[in-house]
């Protein structure tokens, strides 16, 4: 299977895994954003809250570096900017979502 | 002489469709999520350094502004939900018939709000 095939379908499995977890989460963000300190922590230290946020973020970073590499592809035409603004990027897309689940892993209430 | 040709491609020469619009809003709201989704994961951070971080960031979250966010956040959510699934059809083949692009691109784009509202009650136990 060559590159730009498997890239093709680790988007459309991130996607499949998504949707229900961005639906589950845009409900829950409704009911908790506006509740005290204790009460956040609560939902995000039990579960499933905690494993289904934690699978959230993995898959919406992974989904979301493959997707804005595709728009690099498309519009940047320097390749040193490309390979650049790529590494960013990626580099980002594994930070943010480890340091966030370790963070959530020792929250306590 | 002067070379007057439009430099391809150009956004602004083309006549907007709804298939455009939608696959324009498509790129958008998935590089709008990304930057949704690090606010969030901030978000999660502030509870990770105690209740006076946490605090200051729910003074914005609870201001008109915050609101603000919190409905586009589910909008933006919603929009990439539809649009995604549109896409999934395509890749299995269905859905590319020009009338039914059309029909599936404003159910995409009404859907998104409608999804909104229904999201916003849902959470608010109003419903």
């Amino acid at each position: 299977m060559i590159n730009v095939t498997k890239k093709w379908l680790f988007l459309k499995i991130s996607s499949v895994i998504l949707i229900p977890l961005m639906l589950w989460f845009i409900i829950n963000l409704v009911s908790i954003y506006d509740k005290n300190y204790l009460e956040v922590v609560l939902f995000f230290t039990t579960q499933p809250s905690k494993f289904l946020f934690s699978f959230l973020v993995i898959f919406a970073f992974f989904y979301s570096a493959l997707n804005i590499s595709e728009i690099f592809e498309d519009y940047l035409h320097n390749e040193k900017i490309k390979n650049v603004a790529n590494k960013i990027l990626f580099l980002s897309a594994i930070v943010i979502p480890i340091l966030t689940i370790i963070m959530l892993l020792f929250l306590k209430v | 002489m002067e070379n007057k040709n439009p430099i391809s491609p150009h956004i602004q020469v083309y006549e907007w469709h709804i298939s455009s619009l939608v696959s324009i809003s498509h790129r958008i709201t998935g590089v709008i999520n990304i930057l949704f989704i690090t606010l969030i994961c901030f978000w999660v951070g502030s509870l990770f350094f105690g209740e006076t971080v946490y605090e200051l960031v729910q003074k914005i979250l609870l201001s008109s502004f915050g609101k603000f966010l919190i409905i586009s956040i589910i909008w933006s959510f919603s929009f990439q939900i539809l649009s995604e699934i549109r896409h999934l059809f395509w890749d299995m083949g269905y859905g590319f018939d020009l009338k039914v692009s059309k029909i599936t691109g404003l159910i995409v784009i009404l859907g998104s709000f409608l999804i909104t509202i229904l999201v916003y009650l849902l959470g608010k136990h109003i419903i």
